[in-house]
Parts: C-alpha cells; sequence; structure tokens
C-alpha cells in the first residue's frame, strides 16, 4: 500500500505566519494531502472531534490552552494519534515533558527540512 | 550590587554562548550569516539603558518575560524601517508580497520568539534551571517607550544585558537585550556561581569533584 497518499495534517500554532509556512511547505513536498488550521489548543480539540488527522502539528507557547496541554488532552481520547510538538521552547525539560506524553519533539524555526521529518512521521507509522 | 570579576566574565561568556546560538538561528531563518558583537553588562537605570539603544528613532521590538530563579526580561530589537525586510528574508516566496505587510508584526512576533527562546535555552542548559515564559509582545516606539523606562521611578535600576547583532548583505542592525531587576540579583549570582564551580571542577566549598 502507498503511504504516501491522502493525508490528513492538522497545524496548531497562534502564528499565523507560522501556520501559513508550514502549510506551504507541506503543499509543496505532499500536494495530495489535506491540511486543515487551529489557532488554538480549543479549536484543536473540536477539529479533532469533527474529524481525526493523521498528523497533529502542535506550537507549545500559545494564548489559553498550552501545546502540551492539548496534546495531553488528545492523547487521552486518541493515544494513537501522531503529533509533533513544532517549538522554540527548547528547553530540556519542555523536551522530556514532550517525550513523556509520546510527542515528536522538532525545534523552530520552520524549513523545508522541519516538514521532511514532520511527514517522515507519518508516513514511517 | 556589583559583580566580581569572575562572575562578570562568567555572566558573559553564558550570553555569550545564548547568543551565539540565537544567531545560528537567525542565520538559519534568513538564510544570511549573523555578525554578532561582544556582549556587555551595565547597571543602569532605565532611562541610562534606552538612551544606550539610542532615543532619536523608532524600533521595532518584541519582547517576552522569563521566570526562573529569576526573572529577566528579554528584547529583540529592530529599527522599525527594517522589520519588513526581516520579515521578508524568513518568509521568502511562502507568502505573496501584498500579504506580507499585513502579517509583518505576527512574523515579527514568531522570529522574537523563536530567537529569544534559542537563546533562553542555553541559558537554561548553562545555569541548570528551567524558565517559563510569557507569551512574546510586539512592542513599537521610541526606545523609552520599548523599555518601559517612562513606567518606573528614576532611581529605578536594572541590569542590561546587550549584544548587537548584523546581516551585513542586507545592512540590518538589531539589539538582544536582557533586562533583570536587581532585586533578583542575589539569585541570578547564586547561579553564576554553580556555573563557575561546575566549570572549574569544585564544589562551593572548592573541593574537586
Amino acid at each position: 500500500m502507498d503511504n504516501k497518499k491522502n493525508k490528513k495534517v492538522l497545524i496548531v500554532d497562534d502564528s499565523r505566519v507560522s501556520r501559513m509556512m508550514i502549510h506551504g511547505f507541506i503543499q509543496e513536498q505532499r500536494p495530495e494531502w489535506a491540511v486543515r488550521e487551529a489557532a488554538g489548543g480549543v479549536e484543536a480539540l473540536a477539529m479533532v472531534s469533527d474529524e481525526l488527522p493523521d498528523i497533529i502539528t502542535l506550537d507549545m507557547n500559545m494564548p489559553g490552552l498550552s501545546g502540551l496541554d492539548t496534546a495531553q488532552k488528545i492523547k487521552e481520547r486518541f493515544p494513537a494519534i501522531c503529533i509533533a510538538l513544532l517549538t522554540a521552547n527548547v528547553q530540556e525539560g519542555t523536551r522530556n515533558r514532550a517525550e513523556a506524553l509520546g510527542l515528536h519533539f522538532m525545534e523552530k524555526p520552520i524549513t523545508a527540512e522541519v516538514i521532511r521529518r514532520v511527514i517522515g512521521l507519518v508516513e514511517r507509522s | 550590587m556589583e559583580l566580581t570579576d569572575i562572575q562578570q566574565d562568567a555572566l558573559l561568556e553564558i550570553f555569550n554562548i545564548g547568543a551565539g546560538h540565537a544567531a545560528a538561528t537567525l542565520s538559519r531563518m534568513v538564510n544570511e550569516e549573523v555578525m554578532l558583537s561582544v556582549p556587555t553588562v551595565q547597571f543602569l537605570k532605565l532611562a541610562q539603558a534606552a538612551e544606550l539603544l539610542g532615543t532619536t528613532r523608532r524600533i521595532s521590538a518584541v519582547a517576552q518575560s522569563f521566570n526562573g530563579p529569576f526573572k529577566l526580561e528579554a528584547i529583540l530589537i529592530f529599527s522599525e524601517n527594517e522589520t519588513l525586510e526581516v520579515v521578508r528574508l524568513m518568509i521568502g516566496e511562502k507568502i505573496p508580497l501584498h500579504e506580507l505587510t499585513d502579517l509583518e508584526q505576527d512574523a515579527l512576533i514568531e522570529i522574537g520568539n523563536i530567537i529569544l527562546n534559542s537563546c533562553i535555552g542555553t541559558l537554561s542548559e548553562l545555569f541548570a534551571t528551567e524558565f517559563t515564559s510569557s507569551l512574546p509582545a510586539f512592542r513599537l516606539g521610541t526606545s523609552e517607550e520599548v523599555l518601559g523606562a517612562g513606567c518606573e521611578p528614576d532611581d529605578h535600576v536594572v541590569m542590561l544585558l546587550h549584544v548587537d547583532f548584523g546581516l551585513e548583505r542586507h545592512n540590518i542592525r538589531g539589539h538582544v537585550v536582557f533586562l533583570l531587576d536587581v532585586s533578583s540579583l542575589e539569585r541570578l549570582k547564586e547561579r553564576v556561581n554553580h556555573f563557575v564551580y561546575r566549570a572549574m571542577g569544585t564544589d562551593s566549598q572548592g573541593a574537586a569533584h
């Protein structure tokens, strides 16, 4: 089975520019993928309930629900879902908490290479 | 209130390493080498700190507070008329130019978020401590307005860590400043001393380990 076709991505980031950059790199590398965007944790939870994505890219530092809190709530309902924490907060404590939750920790800035690694997470699963 | 020579040396080295990592991050974002000045540390009134950054021009800044054993305010600063170029260098062709001006502030906040957190991530590792952070905030105005110099009593003293950086090909200059209220200074000194002892391979009593 071709694991590259028709994946669904949910981008969660309060920065519109970050969402546009992630969306742009994904569309360049996988134009057939369906990409949706949420500007925060609460919106993300609603969108995940509506339609489960194959992978979520999640910012850490957001107003309201933080990235880790959002991830925890999503993982409680959907333990197997693939979540990449794409964050500027590169402190070891954040990385450890992310990995303890079963998240893939990736550092901003958002580049084509970072998005290639995100794509690889879902295509290898 | 003063730092000893060794404390100042260690603090500047820690900040230098943090600024270096932040510069590397900025370099990856804009695909250009970033030049750094030698960092400095000074104890100043907030109004004097504002004068150091130049009071005649308007600046764009992203500010973020980091709270740990001591509290720091970190600020990334550009001249107001250079920020669109910085944003364009980061985003490249991804976003059409006509949309870019609408997104300039959002993009600058994201740039500041990444660079300031890159610096703090290094400080966190070297100080062996963790910081929580506020959301990054955009500020536009004179250096006095950006540093909030007008909101503090005239004799309010801060410790200012300062490094300049430059993108030579595009003639863009900026600053990263860290402000520490002197009420936090003793806690900062403790962490600096801890760093020095670890670096020298001793404990706080001078015994080797």
